[in-house]
């Protein structure tokens, strides 16, 4: 391909890519802008930036103006005043931190028991579908994917009333267990499909050794199989992470908020009035899905394509 | 082996699947069937139940004031999605699967997977508050050209409220519908892309005569996956506009969750459910058809 051609290509994906993060920038700017610079101008850099970087070029001797803590301009030396505009930049965080603390740790919470308790109990299931040929067999595993085809929208209401009825509202397992059981069946088909295709010379020589089906579940399956608990557990995490509605709902008294539901509740909360905690806190919750995202490229991106196809 | 043997393998079966049937049946098949058993009642959560019979599907589908309004946005919002997923994120697959190094072609899949890790709340609130707030992008742009008269709540306008909605995702290149799009273009086999070469088929002919028949499964996979997530999604709109000014946003799916958990109607939002469940099976049927090639596609990705 001519060169001209390569270098328009870069050009058109760099200004869409450009586009496509212009939302994250200007998130990740107004975590360290104050409220009177956000009303002054709508874009522009962070004042305590602009500070900070005089101050550390500057030459020996010379003075800064900075407010101290009773709201006094004072005049103070370089060392000074990079400490206080460091603090000032990490003002945003510390307060978002401190709100979404809670949700992140419900979050945390809810995600791991869900994808331990969808992996755990799917991947028997898929095991002894897979594996074993029985009276039902075929029928319990058609009855496990028909489930595919009941949408959100129908038993989102009903799930309500089931989960209310249950005195589960205001719990973990309001969300824990209506995840698990309805994150499994996608994990089963996934599992189902990939221990079909061990050889089963393993398992009959295992079972000749006289392994159970613990033994065999534990030392055979389970090594074998990391890549599909690796998309199987992403997969999950990455859906239970991103719910809104469902903990919003189930959350009437609003304690076991976790992350989506919680951001949706402190902007609507005082925390709108400063704008950089409310965007320090969207930025906040990003991370344990990037730190996912950097360590398990691959698993994540199958993980996210196959986990899609639910709908 | 004996009869007892086997009884007892069949057993051991059953007792390993049991905890995966019983969730099923607690936390799915009673929701769904509650979905319609309730849907023919009035009540309140804690309150009488009134038999109603069809009474609250009659209600839907012939009196209520938000129906013709809302399945309009629907299908506006969804055949607006459908247009742009299936062309702008094709176009950008296209442009990274031609750049020659592979080391740029896996940068650039990657930037565009960035937003998805940002959840989805995040993603409208930051949009709401840079592109339509008062001082936003939006109005500012206005200004500064001199049609400050143009400037508005876009959001909150009934005229604009609908579109601004739509346009949420600016400029539509999801890394999800790249990379599908993306495994389809790497799926051509060299023979054909050698062929249309010595044909001299290249450029914008190749891409309409050859690239796009030959992702054909990928598209008709975003189509349906679109048009299903566009009947029923509605948070967005919820967090948003809140269906407002007046219907000008609202959807079925909304409608739905005001009815069961503001107006505490449960039985008629029930009966809305239903509704959108018969919409949504005739589109998940032709998902299920297409299930098989979905498989493949990842083994590319």
């Amino acid at each position: 391909m001519e060169r001209w051609k390569v270098v328009a290509i870069h050009v058109t994906l760099i200004s869409l890519a450009f586009l496509t993060l212009l939302p994250f920038f200007f998130t990740i700017n107004n975590i360290f802008r104050t409220r009177p610079e956000f009303d002054r101008a709508f874009f522009s850099l962070p004042d305590c930036f602009k500070n900070l970087a005089q101050a550390i070029t500057a030459e020996q001797g010379a003075t800064f103006q900075i407010e101290n803590e009773e709201g006094e301009i004072v005049e103070v030396a370089s060392d000074k005043a990079i400490a206080f505009n460091l603090s000032k930049a990490g003002r945003g965080p510390r307060l978002a931190w401190r709100a979404i603390r809670p949700y992140m740790v419900n979050s945390l919470w809810v995600s791991a028991v869900t994808a331990f308790g969808v992996s755990f109990i799917g991947s028997v299931t898929a095991y002894v579908l897979a594996r074993y040929r029985f009276f039902g067999s075929r029928l319990a595993f058609l009855t496990i994917i028909s489930t595919m085809m009941f949408p959100g929208v129908l038993t989102l209401v009903p799930s309500f009333l089931l989960v209310k009825e249950l005195g589960l509202l205001n719990t973990y397992w309001a969300m824990i267990l209506p995840y698990i059981a309805g994150g499994q069946v996608f994990a089963i088909f996934v599992f189902r499909s990939f221990f079909s295709g061990l050889p089963e010379d393993l398992f009959e020589s295992a079972r000749i050794d006289g392994a159970g089906h613990f033994r065999i579940y534990w030392n055979l399956v389970l090594p074998l199989s990391k890549a599909a608990f690796s998309v199987v557990i992403i997969m999950n995490i990455i859906g239970t992470w991103n719910n809104f509605l469902w903990p919003f709902i189930t959350n009437t008294e609003g304690k076991k908020h976790v992350v989506a539901s919680g951001l949706f509740v402190l902007a609507t909360s005082e925390y709108a009035s400063n704008p950089a905690t409310l965007y320090a806190a969207y930025a906040i919750s990003s991370i344990p899905m990037l730190i996912l995202f950097v360590y398990a490229t691959k698993p994540f991106i199958r993980g996210m394509t196959s986990g899609a196809f639910k709908a | 082996m004996t009869l007892s043997h086997r009884t007892w393998a069949t057993a051991t079966c059953y007792a390993l699947i049991f905890p995966t049937l019983a969730m099923l049946v607690v936390f799915v098949f009673t929701p769904v069937l509650w979905a319609f058993s309730k849907s023919l009642f009035e009540f309140e959560i804690g309150a009488d139940a009134l038999f109603v019979g069809v009474d609250n599907y009659t209600e839907y589908l012939g009196r209520d004031p938000t129906f013709f309004p809302s399945i309009s946005n629907m299908l506006f919002l969804t055949t607006f999605a459908v247009f742009i997923q299936l062309t702008l994120p094709l176009i950008v697959a296209k442009l990274i699967y031609v750049l020659p190094q592979e080391r740029w072609r896996y940068v650039y899949r990657l930037i565009f997977l960035i937003p998805t890790l940002v959840p989805g709340v995040a993603v409208m609130l930051i949009w709401q508050g840079m592109i339509y707030s008062d001082r936003g992008m939006l109005n500012e742009f206005l200004r500064g050209i001199g049609l400050a008269s143009w400037a508005t709540g876009w959001l909150a306008n009934p005229r604009t409220a609908l579109y601004a909605v739509a346009m949420i995702g600016m400029p539509f290149v999801g890394g999800f519908q790249v990379l599908i799009y993306y495994a389809g273009l790497s799926a051509i086999p060299d023979s054909v892309n050698e062929a249309a070469a010595i044909e001299g088929c290249t450029g914008l002919r190749k891409f309409f005569l050859i690239d796009v028949p030959m992702v054909l499964s990928q598209l008709k996979l975003i189509l349906i996956l679109t048009i299903i997530g566009g009947v029923q999604s509605f948070e967005n709109l919820l967090i948003l506009t809140e269906g407002g000014p007046g219907f000008k946003t609202m959807v079925p799916g909304l409608w739905m969750y005001y009815n069961a958990f503001s107006f505490q109607r449960m039985g008629y939002a029930c009966a809305i459910g239903v509704v959108l469940f018969s919409v949504v099976l005739g589109l998940t049927l032709l998902n299920i058809k297409y299930f098989r090639s979905t498989e493949e596609l990842q083994e590319t990705t």
